[in-house]
């Protein structure tokens, strides 16, 4: 008897935790999956604090995450999120998770996938990026107003076409001001979380004589590093004005949620199905707030350095005699434009051994944007992969 | 010239500081027969507690303290597992690795992304400030270089030194002569994980001012290799970790003209070569590690 009442009340919870572990009727659960942990500062917590925003508006969803999943064993924890966890919608927020999300997605034809920075699409998986091109050539037109040496400096992770159209874009607005400018560039090609090999290489560039920096690695170190020599920097991802308050300058910030908002009410008003997303493919910019110029939300450029940007007058071919700020903030105001106003990658273009790019008048596409490989003028150090 | 060499041995000499002491810490736990592979956990262990007691004290040394005492407390856990309850070392040191990272991570999640305001100070050296590279420093980069050869002279020239290594290689003679084996242990294994502590400790609150998941970016597993790369002797421990701090920097230098993916490997091809050579020497010299390393004792 006594046997029998044990072997019941265990089936009981058993049960208990099969209904409980169901999602609730009629909310949308989405699962997150993130390739760093989301304390990292920069990438994979930028796209928490989205999802916990997303969670905080629609009283209809519902969100899990795995973070500090390696690239490639995303598939087994799709697996998990989907028969555990009983999810609608997986996010993959990482380029190395393409692959296997597009496998996850043929295994799985009812679910949703939404693929961040990758090309790779489905009847039911979308993919979407928001890109910073923009905002790092507004970073490069004030760190070319603000170098002395001329030399600016850049630690990039990898030298993928994303980083080397951010470095590119950087380069060109430094070039606009000051045409003597040049971009010392340090490759990890670690991790995108190293910071022992930021602060090597940040270290590194200044000892060449960098006196401004920026950089795409997941931890403030670069600008921390900037800051004990007393050089201004420009935060990447997150706003890490608070890690040094009187030399970061601005940054590029990101809004993961202006794009996870608007996919959510989308699949949840019944417009975008598991059968209707080979074409969704989210790029959004300036003008649609998925990014933002910043050292903080809400803070463009750093007032400490206001004054000194205000009173640097240059002669530019667009606007004339303007100072450095107002131009900023003109070249800004072109790109959020709803019409594309302005693109940093209008001819005419030459990369750094000759070859013209972007011809006169011409404005690269969307698609020669993310396959970018060449050097603009004024890059100067190792750049693998790079064309004839 | 002259400010790119003082630049490169500076950058040497600060990047190499919790490589250098984890693996004169572990050297010491070898020495004494223990295999601990747990350092990565340890320094981690290390780090964040440093940077949870300097952030919340406002004082870094608390910090140092605190990071040290929590790393020794985690080596004692496996002094346990390993001397008194004679456990495969192996398995416990990588658990205690495990569990390190793990507890660490959770732990910190309240302390990712926040600023630190007091950091070690970096001071001027009388003497030592007018050669290149040692302008001015971390304390842990003169405490460091300093612990190296007086840990070198404890290990060879002193009794100590004499019933450590004994204790290594033959601890059923210690025993007869009555040397409490256990006791020597013990002490060498908390040693070895109040370095790595003091490792951790100098990554979150000097050489990087921050607290966050993975950042001794496994520092912890190269001391372990570094260990046998010295052949267990504190000054070619000295020598290992300055040449990988060199060669590490180099390679970030060097870049605008060298292949990058060529300069990433030098820092561990290279001690690879060295390190053939050097066990040739070995050979004939025939050094090698303690014969009781990784034995548990256990008297007859």
């Amino acid at each position: 008897m006594k046997r029998l009442v044990v072997a019941l009340l265990i089936c009981a919870v058993f049960l208990w935790f099969v209904v409980s572990g169901n999602a609730e009727e009629g909310k949308l659960k989405v699962g997150f999956i993130y390739v760093g942990p989301v304390g990292d500062f920069g990438w994979s917590y930028a796209h928490d604090q989205a999802r916990q925003i997303v969670e905080a508006t629609y009283p209809w969803i519902e969100t899990v995450y795995v973070e500090a999943v390696p690239e490639g064993e995303v598939e087994g924890v799709i697996d998990r999120l989907i028969n555990q966890e009983g999810v609608d919608i997986v996010v993959t927020t990482s380029f190395g998770f393409m692959d296997g999300t597009l496998a996850a997605a043929q295994r799985y034809p009812d679910k949703i996938f939404f693929h961040c920075s990758g090309f790779k699409r489905a009847p039911n998986m979308a993919t979407y990026m928001a890109d910073f091109h923009q905002v790092y050539y507004l970073n490069g037109i004030i760190a070319g107003a603000l170098t002395k040496t001329n030399k600016l400096g850049y630690v990039g992770a990898f030298p993928i076409p994303e980083l080397k159209r951010h470095i590119n874009a950087f380069t060109l607005g430094a070039r606009r001001v000051n045409p003597n400018a040049q971009v010392l560039v340090r490759w990890l090609q670690t991790s995108w979380y190293d910071p022992a090999g930021a602060k090597e290489a940040a270290e590194s560039l200044i000892a060449e004589g960098a006196d401004v920096l920026a950089f795409t690695e997941d931890s403030p170190t670069v600008v921390q590093v900037a800051a004990e020599h007393g050089l201004p920097s420009f935060g990447h991802y997150s706003p890490m004005y608070k890690f040094a308050p009187d030399f970061v300058v601005s940054g590029q910030l990101v809004h993961w949620e202006a794009i996870y908002l608007d996919f959510f009410a989308k699949v949840y008003a019944g417009l975008y199905t598991s059968k209707n997303l080979e074409n969704v493919d989210y790029w959004w910019l300036l003008r649609e707030g998925a990014v933002e110029l910043g050292a903080d939300f809400g803070m463009p450029i750093n007032p400490v350095f206001e004054e000194r940007l205000k009173s640097t007058i240059v002669n530019d071919p667009v606007y004339g005699e303007i100072s450095v700020y107002d131009l900023v903030f003109a070249l800004l105001k072109a790109m959020a434009d709803p019409e594309y106003a302005f693109s940093p990658f209008t001819g005419p273009i030459r990369d750094r051994k000759g070859n013209l790019r972007v011809p006169e008048g011409v404005r690269l596409t969307m698609d020669e944007l993310i396959t970018m490989e060449w050097a603009a003028e004024g890059i100067v150090g190792a750049w693998p992969g790079e064309p004839e | 010239m002259g400010s790119l060499i003082s630049g490169i041995i500076g950058r040497t000499l600060a990047y190499s500081v919790p490589l250098l002491l984890a693996t004169l810490g572990e050297i010491y736990v070898e020495r004494a027969g223990v295999l601990n592979l747990g350092i990565e956990g340890m320094m981690s262990l290390g780090a964040l507690v440093a940077f949870a007691v300097a952030f919340s004290f406002s004082n870094p040394w608390f910090g140092v303290v605190a990071g040290g005492m929590a790393a020794g407390g985690a080596a004692l856990l496996h002094a346990l597992c390993s001397i008194t309850l004679r456990a495969n070392q192996v398995v416990s040191g990588l658990s205690l690795g495990m569990l390190g990272m793990g507890i660490s991570g959770v732990l910190g999640r309240n302390f990712e992304g926040k600023v630190l305001g007091a950091t070690l100070p970096v001071y001027r050296m009388p003497f030592l400030s007018s050669l290149p590279g040692f302008e001015k420093h971390n304390v842990f980069v003169y405490l460091s270089l300093g612990l190296a050869v007086f840990l070198w002279f404890v290990l060879f020239r002193t009794r100590w030194g004499i019933v450590i290594r004994s204790v290594g290689e033959n601890p059923a003679a210690c025993d007869a002569m009555g040397i409490n084996v256990s006791t020597v242990r013990y002490t060498c294994v908390v040693f070895g994980g109040v370095l790595a502590g003091l490792a951790g400790a100098y990554l979150s609150l000097g050489y990087r001012p921050s607290w966050s998941y993975g950042m001794t970016g496994g520092i912890g597993w190269l001391s372990i290799a570094l260990t046998i790369f010295a052949f267990w002797n504190p000054l070619w421990g000295l020598v290992g970790a300055y040449l990988f701090g060199l060669l590490y920097q180099l390679s970030f230098r060097f870049q605008a003209h060298v292949s990058p993916e060529l300069l990433n490997t030098l820092p561990y091809v290279f001690p690879l070569i060295a390190l053939s050579f050097v066990s040739r020497l070995a050979a004939r010299k025939r050094i090698g590690p303690p014969a009781s390393l990784g034995v548990p004792y256990k008297r007859e």
